[in-house]
């Protein structure tokens, strides 16, 4: 009856703030998304799923840590610039997301130069949808799962101690 | 509120490590046998929490539910944020493995204080109860975005406008976390007293 009585508090305490906000459930990561196409370097930005991550800073750095150019996202959470003129490095695009949240994007030196293929673009679009997915329901089972079985391990310890 | 990797300078890193892992230790040892499993249900309920977002104009935030977290388990809310912080950043990449010690102190530090600050007040009436739970839930997020202000400050940010900005960002989840942890912890009272820490005399 105890055991039972746990489960369901369990339960209940675990999907509480999904049962409140349902409809605001996203992910919580900052992602920054970058690919090169027409002599332009194209970013988009977010925090996962369609939140996007907007009036952010965007700074690219060479790979000394140089700061090569600046911009700023949009309310769509994109931002677009020229390729600049005698990169010899790769470059680091890097989101500062406010509030401790960072994230950063590099663009290998051979992509700025040679011309993306056909099958580039779409590639890359899936890494991007890969990237700005939802956690699954597996993952937070799992993530359960494994919190109970530390639990358990640490009352097998101490009830070995003791 | 999870700091990313790569914004925090080494020492800040391995002082937040340093404390967390002290922390860590302590909690395991306070760990009462009969209330592990209480350890675990606040431990998930924290794990899930973050996936809750609230869109607030252009900042992001989310539930993070430290609150009930310390004003039910006290000390042992360390261990049990490290282990939600660490599959989070593991399964759900918020945060990162580097940060994990910073960020257990910025959300676990709030959470034992508010143990000690509030749970006096669980029990006495229905309302006071609910205050409490108020009260936890808002100063834990209050005090989480000062730690938070306070990490970034020692990485070379400025630390008044730092922590304003965070603070500002933080207030619409300040009174969610508030009421969200009231209504818990009433209905936890009136549903599954046992999780209510008994007082010692």
């Amino acid at each position: 009856m105890k055991i039972k009585k746990t489960i369901i508090i369990s339960l209940i305490l675990a999907m509480f703030p999904a049962i409140v906000l349902i409809n605001v459930v996203f992910a919580h990561k900052v992602i920054i998304f970058a690919w090169v196409e027409d002599g332009m370097i194209y970013t988009e930005s977010s925090f996962g799923s369609k939140r996007k991550v907007r009036d952010c800073a965007i700074i690219v750095l060479n790979d000394k840590g140089m700061v090569i150019h600046k911009g700023q996202t949009d309310g769509h959470g994109n931002y677009s610039f020229k390729i600049p003129e005698n990169i010899e490095s790769d470059l680091i695009l890097k989101l500062e997301a406010g509030t401790g949240h960072q994230a950063q994007w590099k663009i290998p030196k051979d992509e700025l130069v040679t011309k993306a293929s056909e099958q580039d673009i779409p590639t890359a679009m899936k890494e991007k949808e890969k990237l700005e997915k939802s956690p699954s329901i597996l993952k937070i089972i799992t993530g359960i799962v494994i919190i109970f079985l530390l639990a358990m391990g640490v009352k097998f310890l101490k009830r070995k101690t003791s | 509120m999870h700091i990313s990797e790569g914004v925090l300078s080494a020492p800040v890193l391995a002082t937040g490590a340093a404390l967390a892992l002290a922390g860590t230790g302590l909690g395991l040892k306070k760990i009462d046998y009969d209330r592990i499993v209480h350890v675990a249900i606040l431990a998930s309920a924290f794990f899930v929490a973050s996936l809750i977002h609230v869109n607030i104009g252009p900042a992001s935030v989310h539930l993070i539910l430290n609150g009930i977290v310390g004003l039910l388990l006290g000390v042992a809310a360390i261990p049990a944020i490290l282990t939600a912080l660490l599959l989070q950043a593991v399964f759900f990449q918020y945060g990162g493995l580097t940060t994990l010690g910073v960020n257990v102190v910025v959300m676990a530090v709030p959470a034992v204080l508010a143990h000690y600050l509030f749970l006096p007040l669980l029990g006495k009436s229905p309302t006071l109860t609910f205050i409490a739970g108020f009260l936890a839930g808002l100063f834990s997020i209050l005090f989480s975005s000062i730690l938070l202000g306070l990490a970034l400050w020692f990485t070379n940010q400025n630390f008044f406008e730092t922590s304003l900005a965070i603070i500002t960002a933080y207030i619409p989840v300040m009174i969610i976390e508030g009421i969200v942890t009231g209504f818990c912890v009433t209905f936890l009272l009136k549903a599954y007293p046992e999780i209510i820490p008994k007082k010692k005399k």
